[in-house]
């Protein structure tokens, strides 16, 4: 009875020619093992996007550069003091439309990511520089496993599809530095077919 | 026998009438197709009206062909012969003539895949004025599609079903959807029988988390195994598509499909004409007809040109990751060998290619 049984599985498991896999896992090993290349490739897509690339955790990969979508930048262009020297309470706000909504002000306020004496730059943690294109070491001091994730691509997006090169979205491009939680909103859809299968 | 094996561009129900053949190959029982293992045939085979003329057939064959093709073959022939039809209605006649008598999808040739693509573009153009660009490209050297989904990212916004319907020219009439984004507990797992698919109220709700299902374009598809045509099977690089033209609406894949997967058209599909999608390709969002079954093919045009599924580019919270399996370097892979994954009813030995995961 069992010799049948297993006569059975063996016969039904083998389900493709390509070898005999208990499951696709197995499958995707032994097909993988000698992995070449495959003629598609991500940098038709990308078109005027110009990008970077970066080296995070082992994993290199092409992110979009920040700097020149950013408005206004170089910030030198007004900030030509340090921000020590800027008045501290007045009425005219340059940056109206910032508010600060990222952790609480005991712990964040503008220059924990803004370098105060050169705004051209962001500053990490322990003062060193860090450059706009590369935000995201900025974010990866506090956001430990989202940085982990991000770099192997279980967090975040791929910029325009699977195709190798590898090109992902950084942080700021889903993320507003400033208020980076995402507000509660409507679905954009409603099927009024099964609502009336439901009635 | 031996002859008609030759000219066959469909495949016939075995009843366990040829059990000898079965010896050669594989477990699946079949010599061909079914479990997708097989490699069609490379002897090439007449397709389209070809079969019949200038073949030999004995008297039995020749009546039952004529028949199938009577209400065609009469409306070509009229449209044909006649002086007062214009060029264009002789030439919808020929379009659809040979339409008619095309083989199945998975059998043709290089050559016939790219005819029977003109065909359609061409009667898409006789039809309405508007031409689409329509490809039969094969699966690419190299790749197994994969996906994953991010159970603590997904939001419940329905970006991904939108984005779907309208890329693969889904009936608007009745709301037609590949995917459903299930609205369920926390605390009581993946309960479907106390989850919604259908909520309208702001998203995330409190105490609830998402979670969205279509098809897992499985590695052991059942609903493959039960078709009676063999009008759907899984590609090599592990997409399960359709051939609508050779559907014969008999729904066994949906009655197999333990995932609901699948949609049929009771209707004939409605799309406005300036909401077609003319990006399309032969297996997956071109036109279909009333009395066919359709599902997800992970975009089957999008990603065979190396882009993201609909679902995955429209997704504002990054829930979902689609990739190449056997790429070592892709994200996808990242996921399975890094994140804690698992699949829906893995029990049940479908081997879906779609996982779930948490942050």
């Amino acid at each position: 009875m069992s010799i049948g049984l297993c006569l059975a599985l063996g016969l039904t498991s083998c389900k493709h020619k390509e070898g005999e896999y208990h499951s696709v896992v197995e499958r995707i090993e032994a097909m993988s093992a000698d992995y070449d290349s495959v003629t598609v490739s991500s940098t038709p897509f990308l078109g005027e996007i110009e990008t970077l690339e970066v080296h995070v955790h082992g994993q290199r990969f092409l992110i979009p550069e920040s700097k020149k979508q950013i408005k206004g930048f170089a910030c030198t262009e007004c900030h030509t003091g340090s921000l020590e020297d800027l008045p501290k309470r007045r009425k005219k706000k340059a940056h109206w439309d910032i508010k600060l909504e990222h952790a609480d002000s005991h712990t964040m306020a503008c220059t924990t990511c803004h370098n105060p004496d050169n705004m051209d730059q962001l500053t990490s943690l322990t003062g060193s520089q860090i450059d706009f294109d590369y935000s995201f070491r900025l974010c990866g001091q506090c956001h430990t496993q989202e940085y982990k994730d991000w770099s192997g691509g279980a967090h975040g997006k791929s910029l325009v599809g699977w195709a190798p090169p590898r090109a992902s979205m950084t942080c700021v491009n889903c993320h507003n530095p400033h208020q980076p939680g995402f507000p509660t909103k409507w679905p954009v859809r409603f099927n009024s077919q099964v609502q009336k299968e439901r009635e | 026998m031996a002859k008609e094996k030759q000219q066959k561009k469909w495949f016939s129900l075995d009843l366990g009438s040829n059990k000898q053949t079965s010896a050669n190959s594989c477990g699946c029982g079949k010599n061909e197709g079914g479990c997708g293992s097989h490699k069609p045939e490379t002897t090439s085979r007449p397709d389209g009206y070809r079969q019949y003329f200038g073949q030999k057939m004995d008297r039995r064959d020749a009546f039952r062909k004529l028949t199938a093709s009577l209400m065609v073959g009469a409306g070509a022939v009229s449209t044909s012969c006649s002086f007062i039809a214009g060029d264009e209605s002789k030439e919808k006649a020929q379009i659809d003539w040979e339409e008619q008598f095309k083989g199945n999808y998975k059998l043709m040739t290089e050559d016939e895949k790219k005819a029977t693509v003109d065909r359609l573009v061409r009667s898409y153009q006789l039809r309405t004025g508007k031409t689409l660009k329509m490809s039969s490209q094969d699966a690419l050297d190299n790749v197994l599609y994969g996906y994953a989904f991010n159970i603590s990212k997904c939001q419940g916004y329905m970006d991904c079903v939108n984005a779907c319907v309208e890329e693969n020219n889904q009936d608007r009439k009745s709301e037609m959807q590949y995917i459903r984004i299930h609205e369920m507990q926390d605390g009581k797992g993946f309960n479907f029988n106390e989850a919604d698919d259908n909520y309208y109220h702001e998203v995330p709700a409190q105490g609830h988390f998402y979670m969205g299902t279509q098809c897992f374009h499985c590695d052991n598809p059942p609903c493959v195994d039960v078709c009676p045509v063999e009008a759907t099977w899984r590609e090599k690089d592990g997409l399960v598509v359709v051939d609508y033209d050779w559907c014969v609406g008999c729904r066994y894949c949906m009655a197999a499909c333990p995932y609901d997967g699948r949609r049929f058209n009771w209707s004939k599909p409605e799309v406005p004409e300036t909401e077609v999608n003319k990006d399309q390709h032969y297996l997956g969002n071109r036109m279909r007809k009333k009395g066919v079954v359709e599902k997800c093919t992970f975009c089957v045009q999008r990603s065979r040109a190396g882009k993201d599924p609909a679902c995955v580019e429209a997704c504002p919270t990054g829930a979902r990751i689609f990739g190449n399996l056997l790429d070592p370097n892709s994200t996808i892979r990242w996921v399975l060998e890094n994140k804690k994954v698992f699949r829906l009813k893995e029990d049940l030995g479908t081997e879906p290619k779609f996982w779930y995961f948490m942050d």
